[in-house]
This record gives structure tokens, sequence and C-alpha cells, in this order.
């Protein structure tokens, strides 16, 4: 028994470099460097743990432009064994629906037996896309998942769920998607040979929408949702008085509440 | 994103799971209970909600699932709701994503609304998207702000990049025009003791036998509602697991206690009080961040504050711009301190649970 583990990996503009243009005013997301997106690291621990439990394989997937291949060259360094690129044109302008859909064909082609996700991205942050590609699938889903544990001989997988004000712990067949809970998975220290593997000799798998059979399912036309603008947040004004000493704190704290 | 989409809207021929819009109408609300305590977002949807349907001329529809539902059915009712639809039945307590979802896709299907209003709460943001798949619905993320244009359509804005723009996302040829809303961002209205509308009960479509999961345990901890709460004092990493300087210096502020996401993950404090993108939008008059940095992320969550004050011994930390007033000390000295300072300046305030 041994189970195929696949990993959504998205490559986003790293967030602590998104600023702001100073002479257009606009977000400049354009000149931030793209990296993995920091909850799937911890995604890619997850799937890693349940290997360790059920064995089989780790594989990657990420759907973005080609040069995307790095978030998957970093995941093999990190100790997948395999990664697939989904590339294409038609892709552009995909909200969440036709996203998860390519990435439910794609877990599909790849006879997923668990797919693991992070909790959300820190572009658009929606977390829609592992309860999507579950949806597409018709599968089962196990979203903020803060422990896994895989039971091979009951053909399920268990996990902790955080259901705010509380926990439960629920078990789903297989297939499933599991979205992994923020802060929840410390990704372990890379294997060295993975490392060196990853970054020097690796080439991902390229599939396309043809590959996928879904061409006329994906991109802008079948997105339900768009995007109408943007608008940069201005920073809320505050004061910004910093005092020396617990004093002048209490009396300026006083002020407010009495 | 280009604007070369097709709308291939008339007649039978819809492609791309576009609809005709003009078969659409009314403006839901799911009514998110567990064991039959509702969750606060969902008051607060409800009234946000008749807003937008008396703009739209449309009837307010309040959607309840679980089982046992009589008494939410007509709280719903007092809060304004024109109709309430309910699927009541035990394979629905406790939750689970599969039986929901294809539960609310059924009804959402027979009969077509509009807008659907979701909570974004763990549970809201786990469903949702069984529901907009398999309708072909759009379904937009964390909603912060809600309005309707000149063509009645669904204008949905959210933050995203770490809360650095307010994106505006619509729905023009799909239906229903669905989104979660973060919680504690609009104000839940009082019921008004009238309670005239009618309570529909609709098909259960769902059996055990078909479900795909099953909860094996579940434990109801804190479920604290900070969002209402007139003070808080919110911990961060910096507090290192001990949470004692911080509670002296809520008992001084008859304040509740509330933490970032750091704190939070490392089980110092409970989910329920976690404090931005991922957690709650609080409105205090007075937030007091003690030992956290100020990421993005957690700004986002207390930038409704009035006046907010940073205790941080690093002098560089984000949360400082961020502040009205600040001091630069360690919290095991300042928070004590402070709290013999301010002992028994406020009046008690009611402890919200
Ligand atoms: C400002 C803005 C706002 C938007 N708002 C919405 C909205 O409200 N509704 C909507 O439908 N669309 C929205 N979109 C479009 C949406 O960003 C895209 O569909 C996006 O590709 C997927 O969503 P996400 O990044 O939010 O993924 P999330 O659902 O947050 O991602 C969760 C996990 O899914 C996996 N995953 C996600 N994307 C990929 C990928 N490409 N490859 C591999 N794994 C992946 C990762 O494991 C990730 O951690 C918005 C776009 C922008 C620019
Ligand atoms: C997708 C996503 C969603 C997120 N959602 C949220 C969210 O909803 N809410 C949230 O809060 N975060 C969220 N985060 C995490 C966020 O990016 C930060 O990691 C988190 O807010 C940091 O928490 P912190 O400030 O408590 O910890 P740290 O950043 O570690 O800061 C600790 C602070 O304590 C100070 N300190 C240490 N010791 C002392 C002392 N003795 N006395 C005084 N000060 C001291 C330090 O100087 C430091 O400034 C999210 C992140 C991602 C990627």
């Amino acid at each position: 028994m041994s189970w195929t583990i696949v990993v959504g990996v998205k490559q986003v503009p790293d967030a602590d470099e998104v600023g702001i243009d100073p002479d257009t005013g606009r977000l400049d997301r354009a000149s931030a460097p793209a990296v993995m997106n920091g909850p799937d690291r911890e995604a890619l621990e997850a799937a890693f743990r349940i290997r360790d439990q059920a064995g089989g394989e780790v594989i990657a997937m990420s759907m973005g432009p080609p040069n995307a291949t790095s978030v998957l060259e970093e995941a093999v360094a990190m100790g997948c064994d395999d990664a697939v690129l989904v590339s294409d044109r038609a892709f552009g302008g995909s909200d969440t629906w036709p996203t998860s859909l390519t990435l439910a064909r794609t877990a599909e082609a790849l006879d997923a037996d668990v797919v693991v996700c992070g909790e959300e991205t820190t572009d658009s942050s929606t977390g829609q896309v592992p309860p999507g590609i579950a949806a597409h699938n018709d599968w089962a889903q196990l979203t903020y998942a803060e422990a896994v544990d895989a039971r091979p001989d009951e053909n399920r997988l268990v996990a902790r769920r955080d259901v705010e004000g509380g926990h439960e712990v629920v078990a789903a067949d297989l297939p499933v998607v599991v979205a992994a809970a923020y802060g929840e998975f410390e990704p372990r220290p890379a294997p060295l040979h993975r490392k060196i593997y990853g970054e020097n000799d690796f080439e991902p798998t390229v599939w396309d929408a043809e590959d996928l059979e879904i061409k006329d399912e994906v991109g802008l036309e079948v997105s339900p949702t768009s995007v109408g603008g943007m608008e940069t947040v201005d920073p809320v004004e505050r004061k910004g008085e910093v005092v020396d000493d617990v004093d002048d704190l209490a009396e300026s704290i006083e002020e407010v509440v009495a | 994103m280009s604007d070369e989409g097709e709308g291939e809207g008339d007649g039978e021929e819809h492609e791309n799971g576009v609809v005709d819009v003009d078969e659409y109408e009314d403006v839901w609300v799911f009514i998110e209970e567990h064991d039959g305590e509702v969750m606060s977002v969902s008051w607060e949807l409800l009234a946000e909600a008749r807003t937008l349907a008396d703009e739209l001329g449309d009837d307010l529809v309040a959607l309840a699932i679980g089982e046992g539902l009589d008494d939410v059915a007509e709280q719903a009712l007092e809060r304004g709701a024109d109709r309430v639809l309910v699927a009541d039945d035990p394979v629905f307590e406790p939750y689970r994503a599969d039986p929901y979802g294809e539960q609310f896709r059924a009804i959402v299907e027979e009969r077509k609304p509009s807008i659907v209003l979701i909570g974004g709460t763990h549970t809201g943001r786990d469903f949702a998207g069984r529901v907009a798949v398999p309708a072909h619905a759009g379904l937009t993320a964390d909603v912060t702000e809600l309005g309707v244009d000149e063509d009645g359509l669904l204008e949905a804005r959210r933050p995203a990049f770490g809360g650095n723009v307010l994106a505006t996302i619509l729905c023009e040829e799909h239906r229903p025009q669905m989104a979660t809303i973060r919680p504690g961002v609009f104000e839940a209205a009082d019921p008004d003791g009238e309670a005239d509308g009618e309570i529909v009960e609709v098909d259960v479509v769902v059996e055990d036998d078909d479900c795909v999961s099953e909860v094996l345990e579940r434990e109801v901890g804190d479920t604290a509602d900070i969002t209402e709460a007139d003070r808080i004092v919110a911990v961060g990493h910096g507090i290192d697991g001990d949470l004692e300087p911080a509670r002296q210096l809520a008992d001084a502020l008859d304040a509740e206690i509330a933490a970032s996401r750091a704190a939070v993950d490392e089980g110092w404090v409970d989910g329920a009080r976690q404090v931005g993108q991922t957690g709650k939008t609080v409105r205090p008059e007075l937030y007091v961040a003690v030992g956290i940095s100020g990421a993005v992320q957690h700004l986002e969550g207390m930038n409704k504050s009035e006046t907010v004050v940073a205790i941080n011994n690093d002098p560089n930390a984000p949360i400082f711009e961020h502040a009205d007033y600040g001091i630069v000390a360690d919290l095991f000295d300042a928070c004590p301190d402070l709290a013999e300072e301010l002992e028994g300046v406020t009046e008690p305030q009611e402890v919200v649970q």
C-alpha cells in the first residue's frame, strides 16, 4: 500500500517586497521577486508526514508561467519525489473556478490519493482553491488541518481541524484534499542530496491545457469573477507618540478610557 | 486582466456557465449555527444584507442548515429576514463540508438567488466552494465592503496582497454572486421582536451513506466574541508563553484578551481570539498590542480600533508606526507597572462570551 500525495505549490510575489510605486501610487508587484507561497512550504511538510506514515510519493504541482519552474525545483530540493508544471497562455485571467479545475484535473491525471495545499496564498489569499479542487472532483476535503494521521488500512486520512473556538478530528475517505493550517507544519531541513538534485539537475514535467483536455474550460471566459479595480489602501493615521516612561503612557490611556 | 469577454448571454445557448441573470433574485444570508448557537457574523450579515435587499427591491432570505432549527429560524425572522429556508436533519450535525455543500448547492440551484452571503469563518470558507464550483457561481473571498452599482450588480471589495490593496470583485454573467465576509466588519442590528416572515422547510437531499467524511471527535473550546469588546489587550509572540502580565493589564482596563496569529499558533491563546487577516476584525476604543511586531496581516484586523497603544522592546518594531502611543520597554516590566497605575480607571464592561 502506498499513496500518491500531490502538493499544490504557487509562485507569488515576495510579500516583503511588494511595495507602492512612489510615482504612480499604485501597487508594484511586477518588480517583486517571485517566490514560493510561504504556506505551501508547510503543505509540503504535511505531505512528507503523510508519506512517512503511509509510504508512497510526493509530487508537487504548480499552475503558472514557465518561470514557476523555480518553485518546483525548490519543492524537489525540499524533498518531493517529482513535480509537474501546468502552464498555458489559455490560463490567463483565471479566477479560482478554473484554477481549481486545472489543479483538480492535474491531481486526477497523477492518480492522487491525497492533495495537500496551503491554507491560503500571500497574494490573492482566497483560500478557495483547496475546497475548489475537492468540489470539482467530488472528493472529500479537510481544511484548517493542524495534524494529519494517515490510515492506509482504512483507506482514510484523519486530520485534527481548527474550527474556531474548538477542534475536531475528522476522518475522510480517499481521495481527499487537505489544506494545512498555516503555522502548524514547521518544514524539516532539506536532505542534502535532494537539495543538490533539485537545484542543479531536476526538470519538471510540463503539461498544457490540451494535455489535460480542458482547453475550453479555463481562462477568463469561464471565470465567474473579475477584478473591477484595485485601490491602494492608505495606512490608518496614527499619532505615533513614543513615550519613555510608564506614567506618561498611563496618562494617555486614562484620557482614552475615562 | 483584459476585458475581451464575449458575453454569450442570449437565448438558450449559454456557454461557460453564463446564465440569464434576470432569472435570479433575492439576497440570501447563511445563518451559521453549531449546536443551536449562532455565529455573530451571521447577524452582522443579515443587518448589512437588509440594506442591500432594500436597495435592490429584493427579499431578504435567511438560510439555515442543521438539526433542530426552530429557534434559529425564529431569531432570523426577528432580525429582519422576510423568509427563512431551513434544511433540518441529523445528517447536518455536527457540521461537515460534503453534506452542507451538497444541500446548499441543491437549494441554490432550485431557487436561484441573486446574491448569497456567507460568514468568512472556517466553516463558511470550508463549504462555500462546494456550492460555487458545481453552481458555476462567482465566489469572492474575505469581503470587507459591499455595495451595488447602478445596474444592481454586487460590488464586493476585499483586501489583497496582505492588505496593501482593496480590490473590487464583480460577477457579471454568472449567478449567484456569492461572497464570504470577514467576521466583525459589519455591525449586527438588534432584533425588533416582530417575526412576521415565513419559515420554509426545504427537502433534504443528502443521506449519511453518501457522505465521504466522518467527525470522530469534537471539542468546543473558547468561543469568546472579541469583535464586540470595547477594550482589548492583544498579546503576541513576545509574551513567550506567559500571559500573566497581559492579564494583569487586561484586568486593570477591564479588557478582553486577544492575540496575534503567532501567539495562537503557539497554543497560548485560543483561535477565537485571533485578530487579523485570518482572524477577526475588531473595533474597540482601546487596543493595546503587547509584544506584537505589527505584520500587515495583523494590522488589517486592528485598523478599526480608535486608539492603539504598543508595548514592545524593539524600537524599530513596525507596530510603533501604527500606534497612537507606544513605549519601548520589556513587557514583563511595563505591563504590571501600567496595570498598577491604571487600576480602577474604567467602569466594568459586559463580558461577551
Ligand atoms: C486582487 C485579486 C483578488 C482576487 N479575488 C478573487 C476572488 O475573490 N475570487 C476568485 O474566485 N478569484 C479571485 N482572484 C483570482 C485568484 O487570485 C486566482 O484564481 C488565483 O490563481 C488562485 O487563488 P489564490 O491565490 O487565492 O489561492 P488560495 O486558494 O489562497 O490558495 C490555497 C492553496 O492552493 C494551492 N494553489 C493555489 N493556486 C495554485 C496554483 N496556481 N498552483 C498550485 N497550487 C495552487 C496552494 O497550495 C495554496 O496554498 C483574485 C485575484 C486578484 C489579483
Ligand atoms: C496567509 C497569512 C495569514 C496571516 N494571518 C494573520 C492574522 O490573521 N493575524 C496575525 O496576527 N498574523 C497573521 N499572519 C502572520 C503574520 O505575518 C505575522 O507572522 C504575525 O502577526 C507575527 O506575530 P507577532 O507579532 O506576535 O510575532 P513576532 O513578529 O515574532 O513579534 C514579536 C514581537 O515581540 C517583541 N518582543 C519580544 N520580546 C519582548 C519583550 N520581552 N518585551 C516587549 N516586546 C517583546 C519583539 O520585538 C517583536 O516585535 C498571517 C500570515 C500569513 C502568511
